[in-house]
């Protein structure tokens, strides 16, 4: 058993993105009366989850997917345990039992067990070929496949596509099954999603949309069920030899409910970041919060901002001081292959007679914004991104644009210099 | 162009207004390129080297395209031979059947004096009518009448020095800084050097001349008679009669002074609507300057009382003896380059010849021996509006309209349609091909172009300028006065009218002037009655008289105080003034007064060839102020119906402060050919002066609607659209590619119909919609739909509709289309926008010679610029022409007003 201090002891449990960024937060915080511990199952921690498929297309170098400094933490104080799951909470005790048997004594125990590839309920287990995309070892095992061969990717979303990139352009042959009528339904609509998906097919990736894989067939290969191809609700077989699962997320909170923690999604916290059991926080993809969970590193940033204040300031019951987490419309700005992609608001809200849109397919250019009482709700561009930002701020100043609204889809310099002119003397 | 005749310099005058500016035309020959540029003519006593921005850009409007190259019948092209022969044959035999009455010249101000002179004597003389008028008829035929009333004959007594020279400047129904640029400049720098100088602008409306003004009176429509009455009635009253010059030189003095008496400051101030401190200071200035010129123009002689109003004006000047001296006189100012030498030679109806009229004892008798006429008319023929009627009615058969558009200029365009559809025989003689008349033409003959022609034309101080060609005739154009004679040598007329050039035309000419005219006439240039080929063709600007043994001309008129009337005497004549015939009504509760803008001339036949003159004003408008606009509920820009008793246009409203309540004003320019429905003349009432037979083209009572319910757009396009079927439609010419604004009833289309829409109308065009790309922007909260097609990076076609009239300036994307430029990356967006967004947009061009716009000006201001010398030292605006100083002016002072 690690030695217990007179520190309080904070123990992190998962070491992902939310993980790591906290314990670094806490470990610079420089309050000698914190003792940091950081648990996590992968052999690396610290790294950035987003850059998997530039990893995988060897676009970067795996120095060059780190994203905090574990080392330099640890020499701060840090307490790093890799390759090594908790297994037990044990509140009577205080303390959390490792995979090895190792116990780690905790004050404050923080969940970030973060997420794991949703598995399809209708595919049979045990299969040697179908991989997710979610770490350092899937892309590793993707490293790995033949170059011949043929890869279908299951889920349009995110991490599909960066998936499918990386994948096809490794040289391999892929094909992307999606079950909604376009790819990043939840980001893009439709026009916006086929240009990327045009984008994409110039890449040689190769689109399946509108419906769910109904069945795999598979072999038998040195007594291993492998998967030989992937059939479609529309009757359609796509051949292939390594399938990759993309179809979301699901949170990691076995552990949690085994420790008592009240779940439903995931863990149940409140705005202060607290869970149903004391001295118990979550943070990250295994949260819930007022019904919502979270995929996107956004809102768990501003998570993270409340949950540092709460453990480093706290004293007893939470004031009007702390910070409070709250859910707000975060744009999301993804790159895919090369695009960028702005999207921010409830995009669902758009209908022909409130949105803006603006086309250039040769230029990749696209625009749209939605438009409710004279204030912006939401806008998705595609391209040219560089006035999301000003878009994302008149959307939280709920700001009347309705003085603006002829060039408001040009951006914020055409705004800002408008001019209308008088034909006549 | 062709290519020039010549590879050196060529000396003429400018064919637009009536200041007659000298134009020197050089060629020269770089590289394998003739290269031809014109400037204003430093030596011509007119212009001094300066030129407005319409003869800046004379070159420009010498394109090719539209030309009228051959002769046509019914639509078919025939051979000169076959067309002349038949005009002939059709003239012999109307006449022999209906008389000679049953034939008509319409001519124009814009013909040179040798093409009037053989119309008016082919027709005078041989065929027997006096049915000669013309267009001129339109311009100052009420300041002709009003000169003989006065002085016993047609005679400018001023010249332009005198403008300079006064120390009081009367500019009453004249906006000049618009319509005479050039001379306007002249006083302005007048007015600069001689500090004491006072300038009166008097007009209904705040226009650009008043920028020079020390005293602007905004009278009622129609009411300066009554002003002019005022200060006859304020002469006497202050003692600034000159009793010497008015027993020894004038009759009438008591019976005009008599009619004067009632026109108190009250009275007056109540009639003019204007108030009794500006009268004041109007009565105070005349009565203590002696040096006065009163400048009138198209605002005193369109008008139903236009003769009365002449008078009423000269009254005043013969009252102090203002007249025949430097600095001093009544100074009529015509519109077109040649309406003085159309009255020269006669070419009105109600002149015979040589300012000589049926009614001068002898004269009837004197033309036909100088002439050797077989069959001269003996009493005056048909004055424009009647000539019409006549026209309709059928009595006139046969009418040869030369060099105007009268379907566009009369009044009541609808009855001049309706005439010209019926007419038996109608002979056009035209450069363009496209006209509105030429639309209703039978016979169509093509005739040459400024750049073509050689003669000689007046100006509006009497001057007497040569027209040099510069170019071969285009394709088989030929000249007026050729075309006459070749029809007056088929109807067996060879020896009167075979002349070996055009000098011998001009001699003849010269010749009748002198004949048997012994100082009896105004009118005398005895000394060009033998003038060879070569002096003709030598000739230097000259003032007339130009009698035997007085080659330098005269520069000033009556300064003996002798006049032309049987008593040597001139006339005072009682004038009792009246408002405009049309009355207000409760169905028509606007005055709609007309004008002209500064960079289009007539009807655009010329002038709307170049985008250069385009870019000043572009669509056809309605002024009206704030109070009328917001009462009608009308928004800037909107489309506005127009509707007088005659018949309805359809215009931008322009909502200006300077507009007073109550009154509407409408450039006449534009036809047919540039928008679907603003014909202004479609709304006047033809109603004419009586004695000159001028029409009222100022005064119209209309009512104004605004049209609901439009999708305005506009569409710039390598190729020219057909927009027939919108609500509205207006086309801005472009040096390449097509600019057309509009509006669609179709209010409610959504974005995916004006797609389809703007596909179909470049398929229509014969443009592969699929061989491209199209840049869509599409904005349902506003109603805002963008429709962008690019190949190649080069920018075919924008459309752009809108439920708001306004609409993004269209500057950069007609640079866009004209310069068939590469799109840059950057710029890319501004295909949607309007501009690219780190562009410059000089926005609305206001000087147009150096291309400035709007834009760049305030830019200029907002740096610090203050004043007007500053801005034209740093942008060059105004230091060409001078034309828009006003406006460069009025930006400033608004600029001064919003930073006070």
């Amino acid at each position: 058993m690690l030695m217990k201090t007179n520190n309080r002891n904070i123990v992190i449990i998962g070491a992902g993105m939310a993980g790591c960024k906290l314990a670094q937060s806490l470990v610079e915080s420089g309050r000698p009366d914190i003792q940091v511990t950081l648990i996590g199952e992968e052999a690396k921690a610290g790294y950035n989850r987003i850059m998997l498929s530039p990893l995988l297309a060897k676009e970067i170098t795996t120095k060059q997917i780190n994203f905090v400094d574990m080392t330099a933490l640890c020499s701060q104080g840090l307490r790093l345990i890799t390759n090594d799951p908790a297994v037990q909470v044990s509140y009577k005790l205080k303390q959390i039992i490792l995979a090895s048997g190792v116990e780690v004594a905790f004050d404050e125990v923080v969940f970030a067990t973060g997420s794991r590839a949703s598995q399809l309920a209708q595919f049979p287990e045990n299969i040697g070929n179908i991989h997710g995309f979610r770490n350092l070892n899937d892309v590793s095992i993707l490293e790995n496949i033949n170059n011949d061969a043929q890869v279908v990717v299951i889920g349009g979303g995110l991490l599909g596509l960066e998936a499918a990139v990386g994948l096809v352009k490794r040289g391999l042959n892929v094909s992307l099954v999606h079950r909604a009528g376009h790819i990043l339904n939840r980001q893009l609509d439709v026009a916006a999603a086929e240009l990327l998906q045009a984008h994409l097919e110039a890449l040689g990736i190769k689109f399946f949309l509108g419906h769910s894989p109904s069945k795999l067939t598979h072999e038998f290969a040195q007594d291993k069920k492998i998967v030989t191809g992937v059939t479609l609700e529309d009757g359609t077989h796509i051949e292939c030899n390594t399938v990759v699962l993309a179809t979301g997320i699901t949170p990691e909170v076995s552990l949690a409910k085994s420790s008592g923690l009240l779940t439903k999604k995931a863990i149940v916290v409140n705005e202060y970041l607290q869970t149903s059991k004391a001295h118990t926080y979550a943070i990250g993809e295994c949260t819930e919060f007022n019904g919502q969970t979270f995929g996107l590193v956004d809102p768990i940033w501003k998570q993270l901002e409340v949950l540092v204040s709460w453990l480093l300031n706290a004293k007893g019951a939470p004031s009007n001081q702390n910070p409070k987490f709250k859910i707000e419309h975060s744009p999301t700005k993804l790159k895919v292959s090369g695009v960028n992609l702005y999207s921010v608001g409830d995009i669902g809200k758009a209908t022909d007679k409130n949105s803006i849109v603006l086309v250039d397919r040769t230029n990749s250019e696209y625009r749209k914004i939605i438009i409710d009482n004279g204030v912006i709700v939401a806008a998705i561009l595609y391209g040219n991104i560089s006035d999301g930002p000003w878009y994302f701020s008149l959307i939280q100043t709920k700001a009347n644009v309705s003085h603006l609204m002829r060039n408001l889809i040009f951006g914020e310099a055409y705004c800002n210099s408008e001019s209308v002119i008088n034909h006549a003397a | 162009m062709n290519k020039p005749l010549n590879n050196c310099s060529t000396k003429t005058t400018c064919p637009y207004c009536g200041v007659g500016c000298g134009v020197e035309v050089s060629a020269k020959a770089v590289l394998s390129e003739v290269q031809v540029t014109a400037k204003g003519d430093a030596s011509h006593p007119a212009n001094f080297g300066k030129l407005c921005v319409k003869g800046s850009n004379l070159l420009q409007t010498l394109t090719p395209q539209g030309r009228l190259t051959q002769p046509f019948i019914q639509g078919k092209p025939v051979e000169w031979n076959e067309a002349i022969h038949t005009i002939a044959g059709k003239i012999k035999d109307v006449i022999a059947k209906h008389g000679p009455d049953a034939f008509a010249f319409y001519l124009s101000g814009q013909l040179l004096t040798e093409d009037y002179y053989v119309a008016n004597k082919l027709a005078k003389g041989f065929i027997g009518t006096a049915n000669v008028d013309t267009n001129s008829r339109l311009c100052m035929a009420s300041a002709v009448v009003g000169y003989k009333r006065a002085f016993g004959s047609d005679t400018v007594p001023c010249n332009y020095e005198d403008l300079e020279q006064c120390d009081l400047l009367i500019m009453v129904g004249s906006n000049a800084a618009w319509t005479h640029p050039v001379l306007y400049q002249r006083i302005v720098a007048a007015k600069k050097n001689n500090p004491a100088m006072k300038v009166v602008v008097i007009d209904p409306r705040k226009t650009a001349s008043c920028d020079v003004a020390d005293l602007h009176l905004a009278i009622s429509p129609g009411s300066d008679a009554a002003l002019f009455n005022y200060l006859l009635n304020e002469t006497d009253q202050n003692n600034a009669l000159n009793i010497g010059y008015v027993k020894s030189n004038t009759e009438g003095f008591d019976q005009a002074l008599e009619q004067a008496k009632p026109w108190t400051e009250q009275a007056t101030a109540s009639f003019c609507g204007v108030s009794e401190q500006e009268l004041q200071c109007l009565s105070q200035w005349w009565c203590s300057t002696p040096k006065t010129v009163t400048l009138f123009s198209q605002g005193i002689n369109q008008s139903a009382t236009g003769v009365d109003k002449s008078n009423a004006i000269i009254n005043c000047h013969l009252a102090t003896g203002r007249i025949g001296q430097v600095g001093m006189g009544p100074f009529s100012i015509t519109g077109q380059p040649n309406a003085m030498g159309g009255r020269e030679v006669g070419g009105l109806a109600n002149q015979l010849a040589a300012h000589m009229d049926f009614t001068t004892l002898g004269a009837i008798d004197r033309v036909k021996r100088y002439w050797q006429a077989p069959k001269m008319a003996t009493q005056n023929g048909l004055k424009a509006v009647d000539l019409f009627k006549a026209i309709e009615a059928g009595d006139v058969k046969i009418v040869w309209i030369m060099a105007t558009n009268p379907v566009v200029s009369l009044p009541d365009s609808a009855q001049v349609r309706r005439a010209l559809k019926k007419c038996d025989l109608v002979i056009v003689s035209e450069c363009y091909d496209k006209t509105d008349t030429t639309e209703l033409a039978d016979v169509l003959l093509p005739a040459t172009g400024w750049s073509e022609k050689n003669g000689t034309v007046t100006n509006s101080e009497r001057r007497i300028s040569r027209q040099h060609s510069f170019e071969a005739p285009k394709g088989e154009a030929k000249h007026d006065w050729q075309a006459i004679c070749d029809v007056a040598i088929a109807m067996g007329y060879s020896s009167e009218f075979s002349y070996q050039g055009v000098h011998e035309i001009f001699a003849e000419h010269a010749g009748l002037s002198a004949f048997e005219n012994n100082g009896t006439r105004d009118f005398d240039i005895g000394h060009f009655s033998q003038i060879s080929e070569k002096t003709y063709n030598e000739m230097k600007p000259v003032q007339w008289p130009v009698p035997i043994g007085k080659p330098e001309g005269t520069e000033r008129m009556f300064e003996n105080g002798q006049f032309f009337t049987h008593s040597g005497r001139a006339n005072f004549v009682p004038i009792n003034p009246q408002k405009p015939a049309e009355k207000l009504s409760n169905e028509f509760p606007l005055t709609l007064n007309t004008g002209r803008i500064r960079d289009q001339w007539h009807t655009m036949t010329r002038t709307g060839r170049t985008s250069k003159l385009m870019g000043h004003i572009e669509q056809p408008f309605i002024d009206i102020s704030p109070q009328d606009a917001a009462h009608l509920s009308i928004v800037q820009l909107q489309i506005v119906e127009v509707v007088s008793q005659l018949g309805s246009v359809k215009l931008r409203a322009n909502i200006r402060s300077t507009q007073k309540k109550g009154q509407v004003f409408a450039p006449i320019h534009w036809t047919d050919q540039f928008a679907n429905n603003a014909v202004i003349s479609n709304l006047i009432n033809a109603t004419v002066d009586p004695l000159s037979g001028q029409p009222e083209s100022k005064f119209a009572q209309v009512v104004i609607r605004p049209v609901e319910k439009l999708l305005y757009g506009y569409c710039i396009s390598q190729k020219k659209l057909n927009f027939d079927d919108a609500a509205y439609w207006c086309h801005v010419t472009l040096e390449q590619g097509a600019h057309t604004e509009f509006a669609l009833q179709e209010a409610s289309a959504t974005s995916t119909e004006l797609f389809e829409k703007a596909k179909s109308l470049l398929s229509a065009k014969n443009v592969d919609i699929e061989a491209g790309e199209w840049l869509v922007y599409s904005n349902p909260i506003e109603n805002v739909a963008r429709f962008s097609f690019v190949k190649d990076d080069v920018l075919i076609a924008a459309f752009y509709f809108a439920q708001h009239p306004m609409l993004p300036s269209t500057h950069w994307l007609r640079e866009m289309v004209t310069s068939q430029s590469k799109i840059e990356q950057h710029q890319r967006l501004g295909l949607l926008a309007g501009k690219p967004s780190n562009g410059v947009d000089h926005g609305r061009i206001v000087c147009s010679c150096f291309n400035v716009g709007e834009n760049q000006i305030n830019d200029a201001l907002e740096q610090g610029v203050k004043n007007l010398a500053d801005l034209t030292r740093s942008l060059k605006c105004g230091s060409n022409c001078g034309s828009c100083l006003p406006e460069l002016s009025d930006i400033i002072d608004s600029k001064t007003i919003e930073h006070a």
